[in-house]
């Protein structure tokens, strides 16, 4: 596996690193290995060498970028705002391209066909239950069976429902629905024609079937409703659809995607008022990477979520928890690595409760034992005994 | 030729393995060549295996195997560097110690903790906190430097102008020395009998031995603290203010001052609200007891205003944060103007301060350059930045020409080569001009008393001629190593 090529990285960006090494310490692989090649500053480096130097792409190089988790927690970090997650997805597009036999190719293309997913997924709940999956070094969640349809309740906002958290994670979409409705508006689901964000595709560097499900989704999801997402992975991309697009109409819809904690957290006068059984509760917010790194949108949560329970922050500056899409899967050692230092901090925050507003990051803390949930599951949860007291009350 | 076979039958190499596990000895040619630099100008520095050990023993059983083959060691912590102290010249055996991070033992009473030499700076402090303590020397790169390479440059840090730089706070160190044997410099208790080699060590630059463990002298916290931010509408007002601040019997904790260009990618990145109008902010921080805090603080207002100077008091926590934090990143800002730059370290009395910033824009101008400056201004420790691209043809020159100019025009005015980022590579051929030749024959010898074979980091620190002895392993930099 050597041989010259270019790794198609805008020239510019490349250069627009000084080396000064402040991202060092924000980057999770490198906090657990200590290796420069682990490293946002060791893998400029390194892409430097082979794009501009004509090094060989060899075992190292592939080592040294797939082992990024891609949670680009390097950019808020660097004072020349060197677009490290962009010169990332262009190797890795490069890097798809020599590989061989990559599962992904093909895996990821069930993604945007929702039949099958969710007819693979039971497959998978099967296997489950007889104990055929080792569900734990895979990353993978309990599969449900069965789950329940949602419904669409109105069309003043669009609900973005996504692939593998439809098909595995219904329930949390169905308690964000409930949440959004007691702000008072309607919510229509994106449906099985914006299938998939193409967040996992892009990663992998499979850049064209990401472009093919971006124009599937901007097609489904017409009109001029916001568009909120409850998982911060796939609203990074399709906040970013204006670039990965090239499109201006591909720039309106991005400009019209909010998570959806920034659209609860702007209208504080619609959302049910707080009652006093979330006082007990504390809750520690782990910030999802792609929330706060990417979309720089995490403070909504925590607003959101405070006016309901006690809050408490983790104390790692925002650190990785090594899920990273399809990261724990593909590097389950270094993931656990990751997630031990996490698992620290929140022992160390005394929370009973951990928010994610992430399903990745979800899956891959519960995988650790540790109890988690989507910040509005939580919301949900005690509105609902709210509204269970107060129809005690009316009796 | 000591090229590292790539082959497993490499005899130093089959000699590492049987002492650390394979995947803590790297070989391959992408993970030697990313530790051919830091974070100085120097590119292009060339490894031989790269060694991760996480124990003393396991550092003198490295060392061993490089002296039995002849091969020079290198010591490197999270590479942050500004003088390519840790670039490595003729592949030698590089010991990272990013994986000896451990903070081994704090005692409170005393003020004296143990740590391992690849903790991160910051990280110490936030471990000290709920002891009320932390490390007082807080280089800039604090976030991401390792105390061990803090002990080999000396470093300092904007608060160093009131406590001192790290020599103070470093009460002893173990080091494996290149003979593999392994011992104590200085004592915890701070009272050791002898020659303070303590002393001797610290700034040596990896060229005595590799830290393996340090006891460093923990600072209280301070019950208040106060930070100012000073603007100026010329570096002039701004220099006589930091003298008028220090005539005035004021120490304060820290005086940093930051010029115009700077200001700007600065504020573009953390978005403190530093004034962009200004030709020179300058900031003031001063800590201790509540009231004498406020009178000092009132006082350094006063100071500043009577010499046309606007002034911001930090509100709370979180601004005086965003202040340090513009401050701390400058650096790595540049980016975001030219891809590289050339980051200078000299030192002038303060009251030349004006002039010679005054004579570094000359400087600058006439080789075509630009430059920011951001440094220490209480002690006088500037850092002029020269910025370039060096996919100009040419530029390299002027850069080299311009600092060297720089340095000459801070001598001239009886200043120093360096204040704390250290002599490494990049001021090595400039030593000359400071020290005479019995001072850097001095300076060989005593490095030659605990490294007789100047097998540790050499290339580094001494020019070539400076030693008496023929023992010089190294002759000029290698090509390709100058940026």
């Amino acid at each position: 596996m050597t041989a010259k090529m270019s790794l198609g990285i805008d020239a510019e960006e490349l250069a627009s690193c000084v080396a000064c090494g402040l991202c060092l310490p924000h980057c999770p692989t490198f906090r657990v290995t200590g290796e420069e090649w682990a490293s946002p500053r060791g893998r400029i480096n390194a892409m430097r060498q082979v794009q501009d130097q004509g090094a060989a792409i060899d075992q190292a190089f592939f080592s040294s970028m797939d082992s990024c988790v891609q949670c680009r927690g390097c950019e808020p970090a660097c004072p020349s705002g060197v677009p490290f997650g962009s010169m990332m997805e262009a190797t890795q597009a490069a890097l798809a391209r020599k590989r061989r036999g990559d599962w992904r190719r093909w895996g990821f293309r069930v993604l945007g066909r929702r039949r099958l997913l969710n007819l693979l997924s039971r497959v998978l709940a099967v296997a489950q239950r007889l104990r055929l999956v080792p569900s734990k070094r895979l990353g993978l969640p309990r599969i449900p069976f069965r789950q329940d349809r949602l419904r669409a309740s109105g069309n003043d906002v669009w609900m973005f429902t996504g692939c593998v958290m439809d098909a595995w994670q219904r329930s949390t979409h169905a308690a964000v629905k409930r949440v959004v409705e007691s702000a008072g508006v309607g919510v229509a689901l994106s449906g099985p024609g914006a299938a998939c964000c193409g967040a996992l595709s892009l990663h992998a560097g499979l850049e064209s079937h990401a472009h093919a499900l971006a124009a599937r989704t901007m097609e489904a999801l017409a009109g001029s409703a916001p568009i909120l997402v409850d998982s911060a992975g796939c609203g990074a991309v399709l906040k970013d659809y204006g670039k990965l697009v090239g499109t201006p109409e591909a720039e309106v819809f991005s400009q019209r995607v909010m998570d959806v904690h920034e659209w609860l957290a702007t209208r504080p006068d619609l959302l049910p008022p707080a009652g006093e059984q979330g006082r007990d509760l504390t809750v520690a917010v782990h910030d999802p990477c792609h929330l706060r790194h990417v979309q720089r949108a995490h403070q909504p949560v925590a607003e959101v979520l405070a006016r309901y329970a006690t809050v408490v922050a983790l104390d790692d500056d925002g650190l990785c928890c090594g899920a990273g899409g399809a990261y724990a899967a593909m590097q389950p050692e270094l993931a656990a690595s990751i997630r031990e230092r996490k698992l620290e901090a929140i022992g160390r925050s005394g929370a009973e409760i951990v928010a994610s507003a992430n399903p990745g990051c979800t899956i891959h803390l519960a995988n650790a034992g540790v109890t988690v949930r989507h910040p509005l599951e939580i919301v949900d949860e005690i509105l609902d005994e709210k509204l269970d007291q107060a129809s005690d009350d009316d009796r | 030729m000591k090229l590292l076979k790539a082959s497993r039958k490499d005899p130093l190499l089959r000699d590492l393995r049987r002492v650390l596990p394979p995947d803590r000895v790297r070989v391959a040619p992408l993970e030697r060549s990313i530790m051919g630099r830091d974070a100085s100008i120097f590119e292009g520095g060339q490894a031989g295996p790269v060694c991760f050990p996480i124990s003393t023993e396991e550092v003198q059983d490295c060392v061993d195997a490089a002296r039995r083959h002849g091969r020079a060691v290198v010591p490197r912590g999270a590479g942050t560097g500004l003088a390519g102290g840790a670039v490595p010249l003729e592949e030698p055996v590089v010991v990272v110690t990013t994986k000896m991070n451990r903070l081994l033992s704090v005692d409170a009473d005393q003020a004296v903790a143990w740590v391992q030499p690849g903790m991160i700076n910051l990280d110490l402090s936030r471990a000290l906190a709920p002891y009320g303590l932390h490390f007082a020397p807080d280089p800039s790169s604090q976030q991401v430097c390792s105390l061990g390479g803090n002990v080999g440059t000396n470093a300092g840090g904007p608060h160093c102008l009131a406590l001192g730089v790290t020599s103070a706070h470093v009460l002893a160190v173990e080091v494996v020395l290149m003979s593999g044997e392994a011992v104590v410099l200085g004592d915890p208790d701070g009272w050791g009998p002898g020659l303070d080699l303590r002393g001797a060590y610290v700034g040596s630059e990896g060229m005595l031995g590799i830290t393996t463990a340090i006891a460093v002298r923990l600072t209280p916290n301070p019950p208040a603290v106060q930070t100012l931010l000073l603007a100026f509408d010329s570096v002039d007002e701004a220099a006589q203010t930091v003298s008028a601040v220090i005539a005035d019997g004021i120490v304060p904790a820290a005086i940093e001052m930051m010029d115009k260009n700077i200001i700007w990618a600065v504020e573009n990145f953390v978005g403190a609200g530093f004034p962009l109008d200004a030709a020179a902010v300058v900031i003031v921080e001063v800590d201790g007891l509540p009231g004498g805090v406020a009178a000092e603080a009132d006082r350094v207002a006063e100071l500043a205003l009577e010499r046309g100077g606007r002034v911001r008091r930090a509100a709370d926590d979180h601004e005086r944060a965003l202040i340090w934090k513009g401050r701390k990143s400058a650096f790595g800002a540049i980016a975001q103007i030219k891809p590289n730059y050339y980051l200078h370290d000299t030192v002038v009395p303060r009251t030349r301060l004006a002039e010679v910033m005054n004579q570094v824009y000359e400087i600058v101008e006439e080789h075509d350059l630009q430059v920011m400056n951001v440094f220490h201004a209480g002690d006088g420790n500037l850092h002029p930045l020269l910025l370039y691209d060096r996919r100009e043809p040419g530029v390299m020159e002027r850069v080299h020409a311009a600092g060297s100019a720089i340095i000459e025009a801070s001598l001239a005015v009886g200043g120093v080569l360096s204040g704390e980022h250290g002599i490494g590579i990049e001021k090595r051929d400039f030593m000359p001009l400071m020290f005479s030749d019995a001072d850097l024959d001095a300076q060989a010898r005593l490095r030659r008393a605990f490294d007789p074979d100047e097998m540790a980091n050499p290339g580094k620190v001494l020019p070539t001629g400076a030693s008496c002895a023929d023992v010089n392993t190294l002759g000029k930099v290698p090509e390709g190593v100058w940026g």
